[in-house]
């Protein structure tokens, strides 16, 4: 059997052991020592001297000093600082009051404050949980729509792995060898746009069908003064520590590592201010930071070793001859290679599907010009889906697992399908005018 | 004497991934205080580079085993989730035996030979004139992922029992996500609710 061929059956036994269900960084692992043992295989050699042996440990090694992916566990400690210093209440609370008249208010006001939060937690499962419990009572009191507002929190959970500082970005930059700063810059005004379609969205909604979402009784306001107020408190440290961390990258003032470790001291310092920062909660941090960096990084270690062997192997090259010989043009290959990250979305993490699959493209993008920012903006956002599309939704189950027990699950999934539409929308409008997310690098960094 | 074990390896890992995870708060401290004494003093430290790596490698690396304790190493439950306990047990003997233990041992040996080298002629950092020693990681290799084996070990002992048992044991208890939490809690104030209920009927 020839190289490339081996390399393919290595791809297979991957997906295989993937979609059975073990865990994949071991996968990835054992696969590329079996196959680069046969690769590198030298007759006469004594075992422990094939060169497989001395690739494992070198590119685990170079997973170690990785200084992109330095950002990651700092990036996640924030998160986790975060979300657990009882900012959220305060933060819904406040936008909703200030946004009592606007049609929708609630469901805005959970949109607009999951963007806000998603600039300082990339984790999707805490956003949709502590927002399910927080504004999603509120908007059924308010006899809002069961699936207006099911979607409403799990679309809005869903933007913390899109909107910088997203841990996704890194993981993306670390792959194809891009800036993440770059990425940050490329992926702020997709994201934000993402957010605000959202939110036109619902208000067009809330004044086309205002059953769905009837207005909040207006004795209920409060004096101006006390809604700026309410908002300065809640709204500004936040605003401030995110401008901070993402001015700094974006401005080229620190490295994304730099901004991350401030913005971890200063998710700290939040946390104290709120009088929310215990020893049980930092502990319940720190540890929890630490097995997300393993989940993620061993994910690395694994695919380093494995994507050594299979391009030694012959594999890269043999589905850039496929792909190439099928003679697309670049926006076939593209709609191809979206379609496939959407449907991986389904039974699939982001984790595995950025790390494993999308550099099956990259080698792609150049012959078809595609920019490989463009293409991770386009990952990102196509990401989002693999949170929302039924059967396997994550946030819908995270929201279902809270929802009083008369919400059905089949509710929340039709919750979630007009949002899913924006976020194709969204792609599409990423795509047409590729300037909304390459302008910013471009004016930042030059070309 | 299973259990002792399992309990025992689990304790292990569980230590010294809580241990190495505090690398977390130094690796914040130390940049944070790199970024201050260049900006504000502009007078950068020499070894902020090295360091900040060191400090995630070590914590990233020594926590795998822990992950895995935990069953936080991402899969995909698609089709396991519908499995019987024994099934599930079953199928993750076989995949432990053809895809765990090939490359962690790989990795435990080649890495033991790699590290020692490394330490014996105390390998500094290239990346500044400060010579920050980088041997210790290195050094760390070959005992992340002998935790890792041992861990593994730890597992297949698990899926045995629950071959026999039809169910999975329990493990230890650790800090959880906090959708976890909640949801747990919120299972918990739904089942008190149901239980007035039943008692009025």
């Amino acid at each position: 059997m020839s190289g490339p061929v081996i390399a393919l059956i290595m791809l297979g036994i991957l997906v295989l052991t993937i979609m059975i269900g073990f865990p994949v960084a071991f996968t990835l692992m054992a696969l590329g020592v079996g196959f680069g043992y046969y690769a590198y295989f030298q007759a006469g050699q004594a075992f422990f001297d094939n060169r497989v042996f001395y690739l494992l440990t070198q590119n685990t090694f170079t997973v170690l000093n990785n200084d992109v992916l330095v950002a990651v566990p700092l990036f996640l400690f924030m998160g986790y600082m975060v979300e657990r210093a009882g900012i959220l209440d305060n933060l819904f609370y406040s936008v909703q009051v200030a946004l009592r008249r606007v049609p929708g208010a609630l469901a805005v006001a959970t949109l607009i404050t999951c963007a806000m939060f998603a600039t300082a937690t990339g984790i999707v499962g805490a956003v949709v949980t502590l927002m399910g419990l927080l504004a999603f009572p509120q908007m059924l009191k308010a006899g809002y729509d069961v699936r207006l507002a099911s979607g409403a929190v799990c679309a809005g959970g869903c933007l913390g792995i899109m909107i910088p500082p997203s841990i996704l970005l890194i993981v993306y930059g670390a792959m194809a060898g891009l800036s993440v700063v770059q990425l940050y810059a490329a992926a702020l005004f997709p994201g934000f746009v993402l957010a605000a379609m959202y939110i036109v969205f619902v208000v067009i909604l809330a004044i086309v069908k205002p059953e769905l979402a009837p207005a909040l009784p207006k004795e209920a306001a409060r004096p101006f003064l006390e809604v700026i107020v309410l908002l300065a408190k809640s709204f500004v440290p936040l605003a401030v520590m995110i401008l901070c961390v993402l001015g700094a990258i974006m401005f080229g003032l620190a490295t994304p590592t730099e901004a991350a470790a401030v913005g971890s001291l200063g998710s700290m310092v939040i946390s104290a201010a709120y009088r929310a920062l215990t020893w049980a909660r930092l502990k319940e941090s720190v540890f929890l930071t630490a097995r997300t960096s393993a989940m993620v990084c061993f994910l690395f270690v694994g695919s380093a070793t494995f994507a050594g062997v299979f391009s030694y192997l012959g594999g890269e090259g043999i589905i850039k001859e496929f792909v190439l010989g099928l003679d697309l043009n670049p926006i076939t290959f593209l709609l191809i290679s979206q379609v496939i990250i959407f449907l991986l979305g389904w039974p699939l993490e982001w984790t595995e599907i950025i790390i494993i699959f999308v550099p099956i493209f990259l080698p792609l993008l150049s012959h078809f010009q595609i920019d490989p920012l463009l293409f991770g903006i386009l990952v990102a956002l196509n990401l989002q889906t693999a949170f929302l599309s039924p059967p396997m939704a994550m946030a819908a189950y995270y929201l279902k697992g809270i929802a009083p027990k008369n919400v059905l699950l089949t509710q929340i999934f039709w919750g979630c399908i007009p949002f899913l539409m924006i976020v194709l929308v969204a792609m599409l409008v990423v795509y047409v005018w590729p300037q909304l997310s390459l302008w910013l690098p471009r004016a930042i960094y030059g070309n | 004497m299973i259990n002792r074990f399992i309990y025992g390896v689990d304790l292990l890992s569980r230590t010294v991934g809580h241990a190495f995870a505090w690398c977390i708060i130094i690796l914040t401290l130390g940049t944070s205080y790199e970024v201050f004494v260049r900006y504000v003093l502009n007078d950068p430290t020499s070894w902020a580079f090295d360091f900040s790596y060191t400090m995630y490698g070590a914590l990233f690396f020594m926590c795998g085993a822990y992950t895995l304790s935990r069953g936080g190493h991402v899969r995909c439950d698609m089709i396991y989730r519908l499995w019987q306990p024994r099934t599930q047990a079953r199928v993750e003997l076989v995949l432990y035996i053809l895809f765990f233990f090939p490359g962690i041992f790989a990795l435990v040996l080649s890495g033991w030979d790699y590290g020692i080298a490394s330490m014996k002629i105390r390998e500094v950092s290239v990346n500044s004139p400060a010579g920050v020693p980088i041997w210790p990681l290195k050094l760390l290799i070959p005992f992340g992922a002998g935790l890792l084996a041992l861990q593994g070990m730890a597992e297949v002992l698990r899926c045995l029992q629950c071959l026999r048992d039809n169910s999975w044991p329990q493990r230890l208890h650790d800090v959880e996500e906090l959708e976890e939490q909640l949801l747990k809690a919120q299972r918990v104030k739904a089942a008190a609710q149901d239980v007035p209920e039943g008692a009025q009927q």
